[in-house]
């Protein structure tokens, strides 16, 4: 599908300075997709998904349902496993941000499980000007796999970006959506 | 694990007055006393811990009481020997507990526990007896039976220090008795060669390793412990230089160790064949030769020697694993051995030291040359010096 | 180039050779190529990681080139090598700021005491400068002799300098060699710089023990005449000090500092007062408080004139770095210059440091009568009418926000007259007032802060120079066989990603776990504001000696120099190394054996980078906080996958250590906690005791368990033989790598990566 180059993200800091940017995922039906068609994907779990609340709910109970979706590994860096242990989850991987990343441009890398690099990396929660430093690596040095922002502050160097969604409420309802059509694709062979 | 935390990181923390639940000993109170005694194994009943008398829960706030503190230990390596060295471990592991501070050892102990632990739970001694028991037997395998008694009775703390006392003077008289001679082995230490590559210090009945934390005991004991490790059993040989106290097998063992750097030790002197330095030592022996004699330095003495130079300067002559003649590095309590630097003279070639470190080993100076030997208070620099010695009719 | 015969002449005679304290070692005034091969053996391990801030590059005419994918500039240069151009560009400039003050305070010194003015750095001190030491092999005797340190920094950064133009080096490492190189360089201009300040000034020295000193935007006493001088360069700070001493004005006129500037006047005169750092510049600013701002250099906002004229303030520029387009006053009549100061609002430039303080101290005298209203800060009420317009809604605010702050909430709950959110926002805030910029309704979001900035005042300790040859001796055994678990410096910038006073959190978590810690700069400011149950900040509660558990300010930015030369202290002092021109050996002393860590917790200069980039060069690794990722480049391994193969000192044979120590030379962290960590583990050494490595790893696991909540997951990693598991411990470490299969690992007290590279120095130097 044609690369969009998307305008401003939330965060000025983060304003693309560059020829390739995001594709909008705007449908929480087409996230689903994209997610169910990976064949190794990985779950990158920032320090935020800890205590943001979206809705009832926290960020991580949202993070945990896609990912469980489909037993998508978790790599849960900085202390997020803390938080994780009292949900009673245990992460595949504790590296660090920087250092997920770092392996994850190895194209040659077998995984957080040894399954093999991933073929398409989700984050979420990672504190936003980090993670599009992050994303901007990936985008250069790991041509090998696809990245995608699940973040409604937006992010132009991941390859799939949610849109800036500014009202929690709607926020809340895409990751609803998300998670009901996950798990409905069949993954390819 | 423990209703209060406990590691290294707690070693050090102060307890002021105001601050404590309990104090047990200390200044203020005459009963009190840590003793541990190897037993056979029938003796011991394992992970017993008992408390005779009040607890800590039992007593109001701020309170100052007796305590005897009665270790008992049974293992097939352990012997007798080892006890001291075992007691020695009461501080540290108390140390170790979050809020309590441990200061003292054998018949002179005072401890604290901070309202802020009593706070979290620690409301018994129960508690502390656990604790011991598992870093005791987790860091010393030797160790296969201990049990631990708090006796808090004032009645039996008084009947227990009696016996303690006993224990304690039956043990100064063997290690004072001591000799190089009475022993057949000595025990080397290598942990400092990560920064001194070719220095081995060989520790004998008499001569305390120079950075004063292992003795012949202790290195007994770690050999025990850890045979792996950075201490070693030296088989002493025969005594090639009676005079000079220089072992065949002991120079053999040094001569590998170093890397052939160094083939000889004279274990007991500073001017011929001296003992090696890493750096860590507790204060360095050095010849003015306007005097004919030695001076001792000590690491907390601050400014300059006699011979115009402070204790950095003079470190920089002794380290580094070299052998350097008229300089040597020692543990403190080695200016207490019987054997000081005995081959070029003991205390009789000493002209002069800090004036607190002399008073410190003032029982082990003859009598008669107390007041002869200079310290910073009598003279300045090493003519001052010469003409004092030569007053006092040394020179 | 190959130096030449003459060359070499040239060099011998600048280190003086003929004086034979130590032989010269291999590299004395090592030039660009001369440690490359340390450089590229440090790389193969620790690969640069790259972050691109931008994917184009549009350095020159030929651009802007696109650099995504496999594409290449216009030159050839690709997206990697790029970021490492960039990357020595900043070093460049860090070293520049720190060799220009360096210059400029010799040469002062210079004129006022004499090119043979003798270094004595108090009895404490005998090393005086290992890092000249060991870089150029010359001992500085004199003034003279730190200009010829200076002097090497600026020869070699013109051929720096050059490398980055278009069409020079095409090769990411090489780049990065060159960025170590102008690190080490910037080491070499901080030691010269601080020596010249602390023999030339007479700040403290060999003395542990220095005056607390009072810190804090309230601390400054708004009743007096107040001028305050904001940069790095304490010379016309100092200058005004003795203007008030010679006029018997102490007490009547209040002099405080922002940045580094703060840090080396109070180390001159314990009277002057400490605002805060660079995050704190904007805010202070504008509360009016200061009758004559001086600027002197260096992290200094470019609008102060603008916000000088707004609170009818005065403005003396005087350094040649910052004119500002200001008036050059330096040759005019001193009461002329008052007049145009005070009479006409003028701002001036004024390059004479005396004339510069007489100036700032009169006319602050003749303008605080006048402007007592203007000191005034914001009441409740005028703020809460400042924030009407506010909705809470655009978020423009938010959007524009260098720290991602959700400042729409607090502005909008400041209009309803709560004040907490408003606070809470002070203390992650970090003062660049792109907020109020981008605010739809004008409304001056830094100054509402006034009503709600924390406005207690706090005890700094003021900076105490070089770490003690005693100290080093009394620490060195410990720290090696590991026992002191590790050196900390937490240096650098207050661009923190949270609130400012983590950094007090992590010094406090290392110095109760008997870490030895040490700040500087704005990061020793931040350091002081938190306070204990008792009112205590962290220099009141903990010893200022180099020892466990105690903490250190060894001054501003220019006092790092004495952290790293404490680690070349150790390896020359303490393991008798000789340094002497000798920078492969000490530095593989130093990577191998002596467990330092530095850390930047709120990075954002180019002289940060500098220093950390050298530090790095030095084997010291450095954990940044998140702002660090836009550096664009750190320095990863691979952990447990890469190869941690090193030589046996004792029996030259390689040995595969299986042990990732340390673990990543320059590594970001997102959160305090995980730094915590981080921190931890980026101490252990490879040659550590197994006492000692039961003691790092006690805190590993005790540190771990607090913040994580399980044992730590790589710790099988870091376990060579059982006698390594603390006995607090034992039994759940023991039952853990039953559980996972570990096997014991080889355990070596002489590691050295010397011999596994190309280079000039022996194994067997390496066991001297």
């Amino acid at each position: 599908m044609a690369t969009e180059i998307m305008t401003h993200p939330y965060y000025k800091v983060n304003v693309l300075t560059g020829s390739k940017g995001a594709r909008i995922i705007t449908e929480p039906e087409e996230a689903a997709r994209i997610i169910d068609k990976a064949k190794t994907p990985l779950y990158v779990f920032g320090a935020e998904v800890i205590d943001t609340p979206v809705g009832d709910k926290l960020l991580i109970d949202y993070a945990l349902q896609i990912a469980q979706s489909r037993d998508i590994p978790i790599c849960a860096t900085a202390h997020v496993k803390r938080k994780m242990l009292e949900l009673q989850v245990t992460p595949d991987s504790v590296y660090d941000i920087i250092e997920i990343v770092h392996f994850l441009k190895d194209k040659d890398w077998t995984g957080v499980r040894g399954q093999g690099q991933h073929d398409l990396v989700l984050f979420t929660g990672v504190r936003c000007d980090l993670a599009e430093r992050g994303l901007a690596t990936l985008k250069h040095f790991a041509p090998h796999l696809k990245t995608f922002a699940i973040c409604r502050r937006s992010h132009p160097n991941a390859d799939y970006a949610v849109p800036i969604i500014a009202k929690g409420g709607k926020w809340q309802e895409y990751l609803a959506a998300l998670v009901k059509t996950l798990g409905t694709v069949t993954p390819a062979a | 694990m423990y209703v209060i935390d406990v590691g290294p990181q707690y070693e050090g923390e102060r307890v002021r007055k105001g601050e404590f639940q309990v104090e047990y000993g200390g200044p203020d109170v005459g009963q009190k006393a840590e003793l541990v005694l190897v037993k056979e194994m029938d003796e011991v009943e394992h992970d017993k811990i008992t408390i005779t008398g009040m607890d800590i829960k039992d007593l109001p706030e701020g309170s100052t009481v007796p305590l005897f503190i009665k270790v008992d230990v049974a293992g097939e390596l352990l012997e007798r020997d080892l006890e001291a060295v075992l007691e020695r471990r009461i501080h540290q592991y108390i140390n170790y507990i979050e809020g309590i501070f441990h200061m003292g050892q054998r018949n002179e102990i005072w401890i604290r526990i901070h309202k802020n632990s009593f706070n979290k739970g620690l409301d018994s001694l129960e508690h502390i007896g656990r604790i011991l028991i598992d870093l005791y037997t987790a860091e010393l395998p030797v160790i296969e039976k201990m049990s631990v008694e708090f006796i808090t009775d004032p009645a039996k703390v008084e009947e227990l220090l009696t016996v303690a006392l006993t224990v304690y003077k039956e043990r100064d008289d063997k290690v004072k008795g001591l000799r190089d001679e009475d022993v057949e082995e000595f025990y080397g230490c290598v942990l400092c060669q990560s920064f001194a590559p070719t220095h081995v210090c060989v520790i004998t009945a008499e001569r305390v390793a120079l950075c004063g934390a292992i003795n012949w005991f202790d290195g007994r004991a770690a050999v025990k412990v850890d045979p792996e490790g950075a201490q070693f059993a030296i088989p002493k040989g025969n005594l090639i230089d009676p005079e000079y106290y220089s072992y065949d097998t002991v120079n053999q063992i040094v001569a590998e160790r170093s890397m052939g750097e160094v083939t000889r030790f004279n274990l007991h002197s500073a001017l011929s064949y001296p003992h090696t330095s890493c750096g860590c030592f507790e204060a360095i022996v050095f010849y003015i030769p306007e005097a004919d004699g030695f001076g001792i330095v000590n690491r907390d003495f601050v400014g300059s020697t006699v011979i115009d130079e402070p204790f950095s300067t003079l470190a920089g002559m002794a380290s580094g694993g070299k052998q350097n003649e008229g300089y040597l590095g020692v543990g403190v309590q080695y200016l207490m051995s019987p054997k000081f630097l005995i081959s070029d003279g003991g205390y009789n070639r000493v002209a002069w030291m800090p004036s607190v470190l002399k008073e410190m080993v003032k029982e082990n100076i003859p009598e008669d040359l107390f007041d002869k030997i200079a310290t910073e208070k009598d003279v300045q620099n090493v003519d001052e010096l010469a003409a004092f010695m030569q007053n006092a009719g040394r020179l | 180039m190959r130096k030449g015969k003459m060359k070499e002449e040239e060099i011998k005679k600048t280190i003086k050779t003929e004086d034979g304290w130590e032989p010269v070692g291999p590299t004395p005034m090592p030039s660009l190529t001369d440690l490359r091969n340390w450089d590229f053996r440090l790389l193969q391990t620790y690969e640069p990681f790259y972050a691109p801030f931008c994917d184009l590059c549009c350095l020159c005419t030929f651009g802007k080139c696109d650099l995504t994918e496999d594409r290449k500039g216009a030159c050839g240069i690709d997206i990697a090598t790029q970021q490492a151009r960039w990357i020595l560009i900043c070093c460049l400039m860090g070293t520049a700021a720190h060799g220009a003050h360096g210059r400029h305070m010799i040469d002062y010194l210079i004129e006022k005491h004499g090119e043979d003015f003798k270094i004595d750095l108090g009895s404490q001190v005998n090393v005086e400068a290992p890092i000249i030491r060991t870089v150029l092999g010359l001992k500085p005797e004199t003034l003279g002799d730190l200009k010829k340190a200076i002097a090497y920094v600026e020869d070699e950064m013109i051929h720096l300098v050059s490398a980055t133009h278009m069409g020079q080096e095409g090769n990411y490492k090489d780049f990065e060699s060159k960025a170590f190189h102008a690190g080490m360089l910037d080491h070499v201009a901080l030691e010269a710089a601080d020596i010249a300040q602390i023999v030339g000034f007479g700040y403290p020295t060999s003395v542990a023990d220095t005056p607390l000193v009072d810190l804090g935007w309230s601390s400054v006493n708004q009743e007096k005449p107040t001028i305050v001088v904001v940069g790095h360069n304490a010379l016309v700070a100092n200058s005004i000090v003795d203007y008030l001493r010679q006029n018997g004005l102490n007490d009547q006129v209040e002099l405080a500092g922002l940045c580094c500037t703060a840090l080396d006047m109070t180390r001159y005169d314990k009277g002057a007062k400490v605002i805060g750092p660079l995050s704190r510049q904007r805010f202070f600013l504008k509360t009016g408080y200061a009758d004559v701002i001086v600027t002197d250099e260096q992290c200094v906002v470019t609008d102060i004139p603008q916000m000088a004229k707004d609170a009818g303030a005065a403005l003396v520029a005087v350094s040649d770095k910052i004119c500002y387009g200001l008036p050059n006053c330096s040759e005019k009549d001193v009461d002329q210059v008052f007049k145009m100061v005070v009479d006409e609002e003028q701002q001036v430039l004024i390059l004479d440091a005396d004339k510069a303080a007489e100036i700032a101290v009169r006319a602050a005298m003749a303008l605080a009568p006048k402007r007592r209203e203007l000191k005034k800060i914001l009441t409740k009420e005028e703020a809460t009418k400042l924030a009407a317009k506010c909705r809470g809604t655009c978020e423009a605010c938010n959007r524009a926000c260098a720290n991602l702050l959700p400042i729409n909430n607090a502005v909008f709950k400041t209009a309803q007259g709560d004040f907490t959110d408003l606070g809470k926002l002070f203390l992650r805030c970090i003062g660049c007032a792109k907020c109020e910029e981008a605010c739809v309704n004008g409304i001056p979001i830094l100054k509402l802060m006034q009503t709600a900035a924390d406005g207690d005042t706090y005890k700094i300790r003021t900076g105490r120079g070089p770490i003690h040859d005693v100290e080093i001796r009394k620490v060195g055994s410990p720290i090696v066989l590991g026992t002191i678990p590790g050196v900390v410096l937490f240096a650098g910038c207050s661009n923190f990603p949270q609130d400012i006073y983590d950094v007090a959190w992590l010094a406090e978590e290392l110095a109760r776990r008997k870490y030895i810690v040490c700040l500087s700069g704005c990061s020793a400011m931040a350091a002081a504001m938190s306070k204990d149950e008792e009112g205590r900040t962290i220099y009141e509660k903990f010893p200022p000696e180099f020892d466990a558990g105690c903490i250190v300010n060894v001054g501003s930015c220019v006092s790092n120099a004495h952290v790293v030369g404490a680690a070349i202290k150790i390896a020359n002092i303490f393991a008798t190394l000789p340094n002497r021109a000798n920078f492969e050996l000490i530095s593989d002393y130093i990577l191998n054996r002596v467990g330092a860590c530095g850390v930047v917790w709120g990075p954002y200069s180019q002289k940060a980078l500098a220093i950390g980039t050298g530090a790095v060069r030095w084997g010291i690794p450095v954990v940044l906080g998140p702002h660090g990722s836009k550096y664009r480049r750190l320095f990863m391994s691979k952990k447990e996958l890469d190869d941690w193969t090193v030589i046996n000192g004792r029996t030259a044979e390689l040995v595969d250590t299986k042990e990732p120590t340390p673990e990543h030379m320059m590594v970001v962290t997102e959160t305090k906690e995980r730094a915590l960590i981080t921190i931890i583990k980026q101490c252990f050494r490879r040659n550590d005791t197994p006492p000692g490595r039961g003691i790092k790893l006690n805190s590993y696991i005790s540190a771990y368990k607090q913040l994580i909540g399980t044992l730590p997951d790589d710790l099988q990693n870091f376990v060579r033989t059982e006698k390594d598991i603390p006995i607090v411990y034992k039994r759940e470490v023991i039952s853990y790598l039953k559980e996972i299969g570990w096997q014991p690992k080889p355990v070596l007290s002489l590691p050295t990566i010397i011999g596994t590279y190309d280079t000039k120095v022996p194994i067997e130097a390496t066991i001297k």
